[in-house]
């Protein structure tokens, strides 16, 4: 079969279009790697083992931020769980027509509010009310357990950037779960009340069934959170803390290149080392990513024929 | 036994129904103290809050936001239309050429990136821009902006185009349209709606985003810049600075500007909303 | 001459292969049915005709297939599909226009009329054509979906017609509709072969008893039978073809 020239004409006049968005997001990818180069250079390995941010020596370490990174990620996904799931099955199982809507329409509005918003409410409101509540019993009360292990000095610390990441990823991974859940074909459901199966042994069954793309979420939730810099950067208290408690003043790699970069280029290598974090978030943001979307879609050829 | 069962039920509900409504507290809470926070400073600060620049830190002046509106309002009409531009086109691309490497190329980066840290391309705009350059720019911003909001744009447009039914093009190839006249005549009218709600919400992200301006746009506050290649200055980098300062006047500013964000996001969601009610296929 | 003329014709799709050395010749102004159990691979022959075989990138076609004299596979679909209308199982009146623009569409795109008037003309003609016009003539400009489901298969007949075809392929254009509109239908069908071929796809013997002047018969991708209607209802030679006629797969 002869294809069209006139399709080939078509195909022609798109590719400018094409070739610029791929250029576009290839370009930024390979200079980071470029630039990156200098700092793995120097420091080699010890620029993820150790912890130092010594600019006017030109000693660096970015084990803290990065550590840091992950720990306000498992706290931020392990918040957003907690709410998401709920939220994902009221507007699944329990409210329908108008209520239905405007749930719905909250989760959806919620996960447009600009993030510099909640930045500035969860510094605002959310810390203090975290550290009176939250943080100053646990520290008084569970001391022994080591995450809790410190006094919180001040409302700025990885647990409220934490939990505040957390809120502001929870409409976006209820989305994900609501859509998975919604996408699991009726006659399951059927089969649930047809053996007289109560709602919650209803949700229980149809849950375990959506796990996997729960599981995709959870994913994606993290790698959307790792990436967060401007909510990190207001809450976190932007320290070079290294340690178990969580009721601490910390960084967050993103946090880190927020506050330091302005000035960096005064320094040998700091540029270059946060270009280098910058790439390593970058990468395993997107290798996560990756992972959640092809979880994701397995999960959905599996499930829902 | 069914007793206990049903008790798990209630109990069960009771449990979803608190968390959901812990969970949908703080955005509501954080509308309502944005908006009576940020409102009460702009009424007292009158029109001026819209034509004036920032106070100086201990002023006893409100002062206004005059550069950072002006350069949010350019930076959004630049970006957005370049935005949409290529996405709609790429999207189009491997809607209609799925097998082509080119268009496979395109899907798959399009999509790892729509995760990326938008700090990151802060950073590449920098480099890329800002030093050749030898200042900040509007230009830079604009180029951040854009290659923050491609991936999501493109994501929303191509999964508008997935969802139109192959009958319809099997219609428009049957009375002899060609694939042009196929997007254009059927494929993009099917979908207006959907390309409005796209429109509207990458607007909505180009405004809000913050970290793609860090190292891009400069902070110019002195003066009102409507330069392309000047520096800027934009809100959300005005409220990130000023909630990070100690003044009690900068901090004002801040949740005025955060109202003013605030509202523009929630006047574009409701126009969503409506953009959306009585689609049908 | 033949409207239609394929010889050898085999189709794969991805691995699987779909028809099996086709051959057949298609009369000018004639209704020529295709039947056969579901699956049997009817459909396909229609889509190679208008080169509809093309939205699947899996499709290999082989052989010569000749449709209104041109070389079918060797020219440009867009072109070929100039001279053939088509109508699907399910309606598909596009949803974003007017009843009167989902048929003026298909006549302004193949330049069938110059102005308004024609163009009015044109959408009214086949409208009638389609037996539709008296149903629709005073809403025109509602949209498709405040139709019932055989008007809307009547309204997309319209806009096949609309494009003036020389050949016109039916792909069971009934089977979603209820009877009283595939009457309509199929009186419609038959009123037309004085101007146009037309080429259908059924598996309903009454059916096909009702409009074919000739009849093939199709099984797992072959034609295992094939001839003007009367001989193929009256002395059917395969136990597959009786087994059809009888309504029996």
């Amino acid at each position: 079969m002869k294809a069209s020239r006139k399709d080939m004409l078509f195909f022609l006049t798109l590719t400018p279009f094409s070739i610029s968005l791929l250029a576009i997001l290839v370009i930024a990818i390979l200079i980071l790697i470029s630039r990156s180069f200098e700092a793995f250079n120097a420091f080699g390995l010890s620029l993820f083992t150790s912890s130092i941010w010594d600019p006017e020596h030109s000693r660096y370490g970015l084990l803290a931020p990065i550590v840091g990174s992950i720990t306000t990620s498992i706290l931020a996904t392990v918040t957003a769980l907690v709410f998401s799931v709920p939220l994902a099955i009221l507007l699944a199982e329990y409210v329908h027509d108008l209520v239905r809507d405007i749930l719905s329409s909250i989760v959806e509005l919620m996960s447009g509010v600009p993030t510099i918003i909640y930045a500035m409410w969860a510094s605002m409101y959310l810390a203090p009310i975290l550290k009176t509540y939250v943080m100053d019993p646990l520290s008084i009360y569970l001391s022994f357990i080591p995450i809790f292990s410190c006094k919180p000095i001040t409302a700025f610390t990885i647990f409220t950037a934490g939990i505040s990441i957390g809120i502001s990823i929870t409409p976006y991974v209820t989305a994900m779960i609501f859509e998975s859940y919604e996408s699991i074909p009726t006659t399951y459901r059927e089969a649930c009340l047809g053996i007289g199966a109560t709602r919650y042994e209803t949700v229980k069954v149809l849950l375990s069934l959506a796990k996997p793309a729960v599981i995709a979420s959870i994913i994606l939730g993290f790698a959307r959170a790792l990436g967060e810099t401007t909510i990190a950067v207001t809450t976190i208290g932007n320290s070079m803390y290294l340690g178990s408690c969580i009721f601490s003043p910390g960084y967050t790699v993103s946090a880190l290149i927020a506050s330091q970069f302005g000035n960096a280029y005064l320094y040998r290598y700091a540029e270059s080392v946060l270009y280098s974090s910058a790439l390593v978030v970058l990468v395993v943001a997107i290798i996560l990513s990756f992972i959640g979307l092809s979880l994701m879609s397995r999960w959905r050829r599996r499930v829902v024929v | 036994m069914y007793k206990w069962r049903k008790l798990k039920d209630r109990i069960f509900f009771a449990v979803i129904l608190i968390l959901s409504i812990i969970a949908i507290t703080p955005v509501i809470h954080l509308i309502v103290v944005t908006l009576a926070n940020g409102l009460s400073v702009i009424i007292r600060a009158g029109p001026s809050f819209f034509t004036s620049i920032p106070p100086a830190p201990t002023s006893k002046d409100v002062g206004g936001i005059a550069p950072s509106l002006v350069g949010s309002l350019m930076l959004t009409a630049l970006a957005l239309p370049i935005t949409i531009v290529i996405a709609l086109f790429s999207s189009i691309m491997v809607n209609e050429f799925p097998r082509n490497p080119l268009s496979i190329a395109v899907d798959v980066v399009a999509k790892s990136l729509a995760s990326i840290p938008t700090i990151a391309v802060s950073m590449v705009v920098y480099l890329l821009v800002v030093v050749p350059m030898g200042t900040f720019s509007t230009l830079a911003g604009v180029v951040a902006l854009t290659i923050v909001s491609l991936p999501y744009a493109y994501t929303y447009f191509s999964t508008y185009l997935r969802s139109i039914p192959e009958t319809y093009r099997e219609a428009a190839y049957s009375i002899a349209m060609s694939r042009w006249k196929t997007v254009t005549r059927v494929f993009l009218p099917i979908i207006r709606r959907g390309v409005l709600v796209t429109v509207l919400m990458t607007m909505a992200r180009i405004l809000g985003e913050t970290a793609a301006l860090l190292f891009t746009v400069g902070r110019y506050r002195i003066g009102v810049s409507t330069s392309i290649l000047g520096p800027t200055d934009a809100l959300p980098l005005l409220i990130f600075d000023y909630i990070l300062t100690p003044y009690r006047n900068f901090q004002e500013i801040a949740w005025g500007a955060a109202a003013l964000l605030l509202i523009a996001y929630l006047i574009i969601f409701i126009a969503t909303k409506l953009a959306v009610r009585g689609v049908k296929l | 001459m033949y409207a239609v003329e394929m010889e050898n014709v085999n189709v794969y799709i991805g691995n699987r292969h779909i028809l099996k050395n086709i051959s057949l010749k298609i009369p000018y102004n004639s209704v020529y049915v295709i039947m056969g159990p579901s699956g049997s691979g009817k459909t396909t022959i229609l889509r190679v005709i208008n080169r509809l075989i093309d939205v699947n990138r899996d499709a290999r076609v082989e052989g010569t297939v000749k449709v209104l004299g041109f070389d079918a596979l060797k020219k440009d679909p867009y072109e070929l599909r100039r001279y053939i209308g088509m109508v699907f199982q399910t309606p598909n009146p596009f949803p974003h226009m007017t009843i009167y623009d989902n048929v003026a569409i298909a006549a302004k795109i193949n330049g069938v009329a110059k102005n308004r008037k024609d163009l009015d003309a044109v959408v009214r003609w086949a409208l009638e054509k389609a037996m539709l016009w008296d149903e629709v003539k005073d809403r025109l400009y509602d949209y498709p979906h405040q139709l019932s489901g055989g008007q809307k298969q009547r309204l997309c007949l319209a806009r096949a017609l609309a494009m003036k075809p020389k050949l016109l392929l039916l792909d069971e254009p009934t089977a979603n509709i209820d009877p009283v509109n595939a009457r309509k239908l199929e009186e419609a069908i038959v009123s037309l072969k004085d101007e146009i071929t037309v080429i259908m796809v059924t598996h309903y013997p009454h059916q096909a008893a009702r409009v074919a002047d000739y009849v093939t018969i199709v099984y797992d991708g072959r034609i295992v039978e094939q001839g003007p209607a009367n001989q193929i209802f009256l002395r059917p030679t395969t136990e597959l073809a009786q087994k059809l006629l009888r309504g029996e797969i």
